[in-house]
């Protein structure tokens, strides 16, 4: 209980400080929006139109700081993010629900995949060690993960899009294509997703390859996996009730913390493949000074990062209760 | 294990190749029963909002020329030739102080509802109750508005003949039954544009808009084309894949290598980037030092600008000249002789220089009490063609003993600090120019346009003021007589040459990419019957109605 008890309040205290933070630090940033505005209008906006733009945004209107941060506070807890400056005059929430279910899909799906083909490769390469599937897959994957991403993407773009035409080589959907919940537009979904999908994985599963296969290693020389062989289990029981589960247990903190990020999309990904997401958003709004969705965005991020850090928290306490409280 | 692992391998890699090879025999089906259609690629940096309100900035390009339309069409390549569009006549009068529309009648909105003059009077009315959308401050010089039959009259407070482009071209109409309703027509997003023009937004989502052509348009057989697609890039490199690969016809695109990239691919490939204002290194006037008119001239001359163009521009946007007329776009208004006096000649700049009592040391010029002529550059980061630039330039100012260094900031930054003057030089080519070379000079030159340092001034960024310019500038406002005009424009081009209060580098373009495989009708340099970027508005709707499948 006590152990609950000061995870929650841990929690809170986080959440209070990214909240307050996230209210300062846009507003240390120089310029404003209006004139963000008014560069894209290219210097033709005269004064009066600029003044009348500010109030239209709500920025210059002389709240102090901290009457600021009380309306901002009151705004969050009734779920009120405001309205976009760079998706004008449209709200905050809308834009972020819009992007984000693209990015759930591609990065969240992809960070799950990575992750348990990842474990997967790990836990067999580490079990047959120095067979042909360990003396190829992890040092081929560890290889790639360390390949720059934007250099991986275009040149998989070139290569599987414009020499092959296998794919498309950039978008959510074909543009001529009808958005509807049809077999055609889910497939043509899925077709855009491939290649962005494949060069995430690409990349990322190296890291979980390499630490799953230590853990196992380490794992394999403990002295209840000893007994286990010497009664005679079966070695692919021993492999994943024994050594599996004991060496996974180092990743899920890991994999728990990737998956909070994923709702900060992957900017290369999108900026490369020009897919819709949240990651360029991130990017827009601190160009356009719009406050309201960065704000919006990093609020999300950081609440995501810190439930999944409790979540990931009390799943180890469950698995393993060497972490719990002593008490 | 194994086995099981390298069949779950095997399926993937088969469903993979299967699905890839699926889409790309659907796509040459979908192809070949395409209709006629257009699909752009401008990359703006953004997904769309599918908000479509004529008279916020961000959006109005999407909606102006195609759902919203102008009074008369403006043509900034054709030194402000006019054609009549919603309009059918225009006329000045009482000392160029009224200006008065006969509005076209017969013309319905794109939901049945008839068109008429109430409509524009309602428009301009809606802009002076809502300063927000009176985006080129035509209330600024306008004194009333008022409607007479099929007419509408315009009352400026003083002769105001520049303003007919913004009043006329720039200002999309837009039906007073509809926007009557709206409560704050500021932030109103306007999802269901419903215009006079010649194409209605038929779909919308972040990825892609699709336009449909409005078949009962008022220009009788027009448009041509079925179906336009303006999906949204963020970046640049996918919208150049879709140009290059053909996908898209239409581009407005900054191309690095464009023949390699994008001739090389088709015969029907082409492109053409007509210069329309300068980009410029703007001196802080207030400066104490770049106060002094021989560091300016210094510069001027020290600057192989046709060099800077070869290496930092890709030679796309061609060098400028110091009167700030851009040319061949603007021609008829250059002269020949101011034009020749400043070139590319560092002995002039030194003895320049010398002359003006500065001395060397170490390389760098000081001034006569001592301080080095080391300035900082402001440039976007952001903008690789300009930050290359000023390093070319840094090469040649050093050569002759003026240091420059290069500061690439975020365009935020860079643009607050332009605009309250908090630099020493700044790289910048924002100004938005106009159908004549006026618009930009008076852009650059009007003291009305600056502002105290720590101000945010709206485009004389560098600080110029001097009555005797300001009442130039005004005396242009007051005539239609062109040999008028053109004698007052060189009078400013001579202020540009003499005082160098800013120095235009390269001419700044309209990107423009297209493909004559399946339309026919583009702009081109022979025809330039508009601004042929899909970013210029109204004008990628003129463009629209020329265009037509082969």
């Amino acid at each position: 209980m006590r152990f609950v008890l000061r995870r929650l309040g841990f929690f809170v205290v986080t959440l209070w400080a990214a909240i307050t933070l996230n209210f300062l630090i846009p507003r240390l940033m120089p310029g404003n929006a209006a004139l963000a505005m008014m560069s894209r209008y290219k210097g033709r906006v005269n004064p009066e139109a600029l003044h009348a733009l500010e109030i239209a945004f709500g920025i210059n209107t002389h709240q102090s700081l901290a009457g600021a941060y009380f309306t901002y506070l009151g705004n969050i807890a009734r779920g009120h993010f405001g309205i976009s400056l760079t998706f004008f005059p449209d709200a905050v929430s809308h834009q972020v629900l819009q992007a984000l279910p693209w990015t759930l899909g591609l990065v969240g799906l992809t960070t799950v995949l990575a992750f348990l083909l990842g474990t997967l490769i790990g836990l067999v390469s580490a079990w047959r060690r120095g067979g042909v599937l360990d003396g190829v897959l992890p040092p081929i994957f560890v290889i790639t993960s360390a390949f720059p991403y934007f250099w991986l993407a275009l040149l998989s773009i070139w290569l599987f899009s414009i020499k092959l035409g296998w794919f498309p080589e950039s978008g959510g959907y074909d543009v001529t294509s009808t958005v509807a919940w049809s077999w055609t537009f889910v497939g043509d979904v899925v077709r855009h997703s491939i290649l962005p999908a494949l060069t995430i994985l690409i990349t990322s599963i190296g890291g979980w390859i390499l630490t799953m296969r230590n853990n196992t290693i380490s794992v394999l020389a403990e002295d209840y996996v000893r007994m286990a062989r010497a009664k005679g289990l079966k070695p692919w029981r021993i492999m994943w009730t024994y050594a599996g589960r004991n060496a996974i247990l180092p990743n899920l903190t890991g994999f728990a913390m990737s998956l909070g990020f994923v709702v900060s999309g992957a900017i290369l990904v999108e900026f490369v493949f020009n897919y819709p997401g949240v990651g360029w958003m991130f990017l827009q709004s601190v160009e356009n000074q719009d406050y309201a969705l960065m704000q919006a965005l990093f609020l999300l991020l950081t609440v995501t990062v810190l439930v999944a850090i409790l979540v990931a928290d009390g799943a180890t306490a469950v698995l393993d209760p060497r972490t719990r409280d002593r008490s | 294990m194994k086995r099981v692992l390298a069949l779950a391998l095997l399926v993937g890699v088969g469903a993979t190749i299967w699905v890839g090879f699926g889409a790309a025999s659907g796509k040459k089906a979908a192809r070949a029963s395409a209709t006629s259609s257009v699909t752009i690629s401008n990359e703006q940096g953004t997904t769309w909002t599918c908000g479509f309100n004529p008279f916020n900035p961000s959006v109005q390009f999407l909606s102006f020329g195609t759902e919203y339309e102008e009074l008369v069409y403006v043509n900034g390549l054709k030194s402000g030739a006019t054609t009549n569009w919603l309009a059918s006549g225009y006329a000045w009068s009482n000392g160029n102080k009224t200006l008065t529309f006969t509005i076209r009648s017969g013309l319905k909105w794109s939901d049945g509802k008839p068109f008429s003059a109430d409509d524009v009077l309602f428009t301009f009315k809606l802009l002076k109750a809502h300063p927000g959308l009176d985006l080129n401050a035509s209330w600024s010089v306008l004194k009333g508005v008022s409607k007479n039959g099929n007419k509408v009259v315009f009352n400026f407070k003083t002769s105001a003949v520049p303003y007919f482009y913004y009043i006329a071209s720039q200002t999309p109409i837009v039906a007073k039954h509809i926007w009557s309703t709206i409560k704050n027509p500021v932030t109103y997003k306007d999802s269901h544009p419903v215009g006079t023009g010649p194409f209605k937004m038929s779909s919308c989502s972040p990825q892609v808009i699709k336009y449909t052509k409005n078949s009962s348009y008022w220009q009788k057989g027009l448009p041509k084309l079925d179906t336009v697609y303006y999906p949204a890039f963020t970046s640049n490199d996918p919208a150049n894949q879709q140009l290059a690969s053909g996908k898209a016809q239409w581009g407005s695109q900054f191309i690095p290598n464009i023949k390699a990239y994008y001739l090389s691919k088709s015969s029907d490939n082409h492109y053409w980037f007509p210069p329309l204002v300068n980009v410029s290194i703007f001196i802080n006037l207030k400066d104490p030092i770049l106060s002094n008119v021989a560091v300016r001239k210094a510069m001027a001359y020290a600057i192989d600008r046709s060099r800077v163009s070869k290496i930092g521009e890709y030679g796309y946007e061609p060098p400028s000249n110091q009167t700030g007329i851009v040319t061949p776009t603007f021609n008829s208004w250059l002269d020949q002789g101011l034009a020749k006096k400043i070139t590319y000649n560092p002995a002039k700049a030194i003895s320049i220089l010398e002359k003006a009592g500065f001395k060397k040391s170490g390389g760098v010029f000081q001034t006569p009490s001592g301080k080095p002529l080391s300035f900082r550059i402001i440039n976007i980061g952001g903008y690789s063609d300009w930050v290359a630039s000023v390093q070319v330039i840094q090469q040649q100012l050093k050569a002759v003993g003026i240091k420059i260094t290069p500061e690439n900031l975020s365009s935020t930054t860079f643009d607050s600090d332009t605009y309250n003057g908090k630099f020493q030089l700044a790289y910048n080519g924002n100004e938005s120019g106009g159908p004549a070379p006026y618009y930009e000079l008076r852009q650059l030159l009007y003291s009305k346009n600056s502002a105290p340092i720590g101000k945010a001034a709206s485009s004389n960024w560098e600080r110029y003021s001097n009555p005797a310019v300001d009442k130039l500038i005004d005396q242009y406002g007051a005539t239609t007589d062109a040999a008028k005009q053109h004698a007052i424009v060189a009078k400013l081009e001579a202020v540009m040459v003499n005082e160098v209060p800013v120095i235009p580098i390269t001419e700044g373009v309209d990107w423009y990419q297209y493909n004559t495989k399946s339309l026919t009708g583009w702009v081109t340099q022979s025809d330039p019957f508009a601004k042929p970027a899909a970013y210029e508005h109204p004008d990628w709707g003129v463009m629209l109605l020329h265009l037509k499948s082969k």
